[in-house]
């Protein structure tokens, strides 16, 4: 009896990770095949957005999702991964590639020296705390410059390159994000599947039971905030480089609502509501043209009415009344 | 001397703004324990829609501003009712998000009807200013600054004298005793609701002379409000008055003898160093493990 | 209030008691909930405490695993401080707990609770999870292999794949306690693990805790069901108003004067 339900365990859990296996696997399927078929240069450029989201959201949605840590300033760590490459490739003619490194780890490092007083605090404290630092990473995004080019912009940001080939052209960038994308999701799945991943669970179960069987939550909050500030400077780089200029505008408190509001919508804790989200806040100004106009009244309604009624977003809302009206 | 009297001055008024605004989030913290992020979107209101009363549909002065504060306190109301009271998971994060999306939400509606432009009001009086060894000081500012103190001492003999004040304040202390009491706890919420925003619409129309308005001036204004609340301390109605005032000052010396462009970091800067070092501020807050 | 008979009985058998409290006190607003408590458990000992509701014994039992500190007093473990060190610290030197009113995690199934209580004796990070080594891949395995072994023990080895929220009440006590059991603790504290169970659940109760304490582990059990203490402790504490009573065998405080006052008040006639 014992040793069949060893196996049995044993088969089923690796048959679900089979399944995830098997999800990454068809979205790597369909992101190829996407870029055959796909002539448009506009709606790769579309898809090219998805991406760059989708790795933005992905860390974000893993903070709010399993650490329950609301973080309303995330744009500035897109920011800092943008900015820190764009000035050291265009004041001092650093190679993009070069450039990578002190962007990420300068974002890791202020992640860090953000992150450790802050996770101290809990829901609101703590949302107005990245509230704030989100806008003075704003603030000095605009006022220094002498560097970054004040309100006007940095513009001349130079194009991603190996050898000849220009990665950041058309196609080449779409297939260079999006295989991001895919080792994003593969990174993110294997945290998820490990011991790492199942602290993080009970933390998102109960913070409570999750210290008494010994998990060090605080630590925990700061590398899923790291990580996810991390994500944030990855997508920032890979933007920067796409568009070759970048403005404070870019990364103000609307950036970090809107990083919300596409995990909120996906659902959290989830790595398929992160692409979710993303792949439908990216889409909706496309859809709708007069959009601007109507821009915050939609994404206010979205983040209301979804907190309202379906909090654990669309994804797992949706599952769930595909699963009712199966069971019905 | 001069200069260092001109800014405390401005830094005075500005101060006085802040202390009514924090008052709002002061109200609504004490009675539930929530914080209203859309709070500095009501402020907007009340400023917006005072100016389209009175100088768009030329309605008395007297009645705009009373029109002004009714009509942001029953958005209020039907704010609670619709977005707070219908929540299936009342946790903080959902909570916080509500009211994120509450506050873009009303900023969108702020755009669409009064556009992308700013809009002003002339001074309620047309008093000269005072000579005051050099630096000049507003009829206007000292008329703010009574308001505020006299909303204060209204506001705390409220919640310290009257029944239904009090009634509040026990609800916000142990919502089973309130309800084993007899306290409607669900109409104490919503009268904090209403009480709050209605604060936050007076915010909004006595700034309506001393500066231009225009559909985004609630972010900023929301959190300067509520980093004044938390210097002096959450829940503390005369903590919020003290904090204003102190950041008000801050700010305006801030500004003037370093740098303006980094002033409204000065604010966050202090909220954030409030937030690590004491959160509950000057006063102390009203228990802090709730949220 | 020490007693002075259960220190000289550690003193006779030459080994330090394996956890040891000293004038603990602990106050919440204006209520004492704790005060001045001391006492002593050793080794292999299962020691019960009871009390009227009120009377300090969770806040007692928070105040060891590492909720809260005491406002005075200390905490020995193993003759080590630890009243000022963050809980999983001293889930990592043997202390593990259960709660009152369950605290599983309903987002995971019934192995998962068990795998992950043995947080503290596996050590894969962050970039072991990300490479996913052999030997990572092995851990996991291994871990597997004993959250099955002690799901075993309880009788939910068949249950493995339930989600936690699926199970009848009584199964998710177990499985709390497994959850317990999973990080290899010394000491373990069960808070009114018997509340909600039936006559015949307590009796296996009763037979898993003594089961539990010849594995070597010292228990710590705060209990209303009386049958159920008296039955499996060795030694009982008794708690009134946040000060200790009384204690000894369960012989000693079924006749305790004192005990019978403060449980069935003044003026009670002894039988």
């Amino acid at each position: 009896m014992k040793a069949f339900t060893r196996n049995c365990s044993e088969k089923i859990m690796t048959q679900s990770s089979l399944h995830e296996t098997l999800r990454i696997g068809l979205l790597a399927g369909a992101v190829a095949a996407a870029g055959i078929l796909f002539d448009n240069a506009y709606h790769i450029q579309v898809l090219v957005f998805i991406g760059i989201n989708t790795i933005l959201t992905l860390g974000l949605n893993l903070l709010m999702g399993y650490t329950g840590q609301i973080s309303l300033g995330h744009a500035a760590f897109y920011g800092i991964g943008a900015y820190t490459s764009a000035i050291l490739t265009v004041h001092f003619q650093f190679s993009p590639w070069l450039a990578l490194v002190p962007s990420l780890g300068l974002a890791v490092l202020v992640a860090l020296i953000v992150g450790i007083p802050t996770l101290k605090l809990s829901g609101y404290y703590l949302a107005m705390g990245t509230l704030g630092f989100g806008m003075i990473v704003f603030i000095v995004f605009r006022e220094l410059d002498f560097w970054t080019g004040g309100s006007s912009g940095l513009a001349g940001i130079p194009s991603l390159k190996i050898g000849p080939v220009d990665l950041t052209s058309g196609r080449n960038f779409y297939y260079l994000v999006w295989g991001a994308v895919l080792g994003t999701l593969v990174v993110s799945r294997r945290l998820i599947e490990s011991r790492v991943g199942r602290a993080l669970r009970s933390i998102h179960g109960s913070e409570h039971a999750a210290m008494a069987i010994g998990v060090n939550t605080q630590a925990y909050k700061l590398q899923v905030f790291v990580f996810s500030a991390f994500l944030a400077a990855l997508a920032g780089f890979l933007y920067a480089h796409c568009i070759g200029f970048i403005s404070p505008g870019s990364f103000d408190f609307m950036a970090s609502v809107r990083m919300v509001t596409m995990v909120v919508i996906g659902g959290m804790a989830s790595i398929w509501g992160a692409l979710l989200g993303a792949s439908l806040l990216t889409l909706l100004p496309e859809w709708l043209h007069a959009f601007a106009e109507y821009e915050m009244i939609v994404y206010g309604l979205i983040l209301m009415l979804v907190m309202i009624f379906l909090p654990q977003g669309l994804l797992r809302g949706l599952l769930d009344i595909y699963e009712r009206s199966r069971n019905a | 001397m001069q200069e260092l009297l001109q800014y405390i001055f401005s830094g005075l008024t500005n101060g006085a703004i802040y202390a009514v605004i924090a008052l709002g989030f002061s109200i609504l913290y004490g009675a539930t324990r929530l914080i209203n992020f859309a709070h500095g979107e009501f402020v907007m209101l009340g400023a917006l829609g005072l100016i389209s009363l009175w100088q768009g549909l030329k309605i008395p002065l007297a009645i705009a501003l009373v029109l002004a504060v009714l009509g942001v306190a029953l958005i209020g109301f039907l704010f609670e009712r619709l977005a707070i009271r219908t929540v299936s998971r009342p946790e903080p994060i959902v909570l916080i998000i509500i009211t994120v999306g509450a506050s873009i939400f009303l900023r969108g509606v702020g755009m669409l009807v009064w556009g992308k432009d700013a809009h002003s009001a002339p001074a309620f009086f047309s008093f000269a200013p005072i000579d005051v060894m050099g630096a000049k000081l507003l009829v206007q500012s000292i008329w703010i600054l009574g308001v505020v103190v006299a909303l204060t001492f209204a506001l705390h003999a409220f919640f310290k004298k009257t029944l239904v004040g009090k009634a509040m304040t026990a609800a916000s202390i142990s919502k089973k005793a309130a309800w084993l009491t007899g306290i409607p706890y669900e109409w104490m919420i919503l009268l904090a609701f209403v009480l709050s925003t209605a604060t936050g619409a007076v915010a909004g129309v006595i700034i309506t002379p001393i500066t231009m308005c225009s559909y985004d001036m609630g972010t900023l204004l929301g959190l300067k409000g509520f980093c004044s609340a938390m210097l002096g301390g959450l829940g503390s109605l005369w903590g919020a008055l003290a904090g204003g005032i102190v950041l008000g000052v801050l700010e305006s010396l801030g500004a003037g003898f370093l740098s303006s462009g980094y002033k409204d970091a000065i604010a966050f800067g202090l909220l954030l160093a409030i937030l690590y070092i004491r959160p509950s501020g000057i006063f102390g807050a009203k228990d802090l493990h709730r949220f | 209030m020490k007693d002075p008979e259960m220190h000289d009985r550690d003193r006779e058998d030459g080994e330090a008691p394996i956890l040891r409290i000293c004038g603990a006190s602990k106050a919440f607003g204006g209520v004492q909930a704790l005060e001045d408590v001391s006492f002593e458990v050793s080794q292999g000992m299962i020691l019960g405490m009871i009390g009227p509701n009120g009377a300090g014994k969770t806040t007692l039992f928070n105040l060891i695993s590492g909720l809260y500190p005491p406002d005075a007093g200390r905490i020995f473990f193993n003759e080590a401080e630890i009243q000022r060190l963050p809980t999983h610290q001293r889930v990592r030197m043997g202390i593990a707990r259960t709660f009152q009113n369950l605290a599983l995690f309903e987002n995971m199934n019934v192995l998962e609770n068990v795998m992950v209580g043995q947080h503290v004796r596996t050590r894969c990070g962050f970039w072991g999870a990300i490479a996913r080594t052999p030997g990572v891949r092995r851990e996991e395995a291994a871990c597997r292999e004993s959250a099955l072994a002690l799901l075993d023990m309880v009788g939910l080895a068949d249950q493995a794949l339930k989600p936690s929220a699926d199970l009848p009440f009584g199964w998710q006590r177990l499985l709390e306690i497994s959850r317990a059991l999973a990080s290899r603790p010394r000491v373990l504290l069960l808070d009114e693990p018997a509340s909600g169970l039936n006559a015949l659940e307590t009796g296996r109760l009763g037979d898993l805790i003594l089961a539990i304490r010849n594995q070597g582990i010292t228990i710590m059990l705060v209990e209303h069901d009386m049958s159920l203490t008296m039955s499996v402790s060795d030694r009982i504490i008794v708690l009134d108003q946040g000060r200790v009573l009384a204690s000894g065998t369960p012989e000693e405080i079924q006749t305790h004067s004192a005990v019978r006052t403060a449980y069935l008040g003044e003026h009670c006639e002894q039988r």
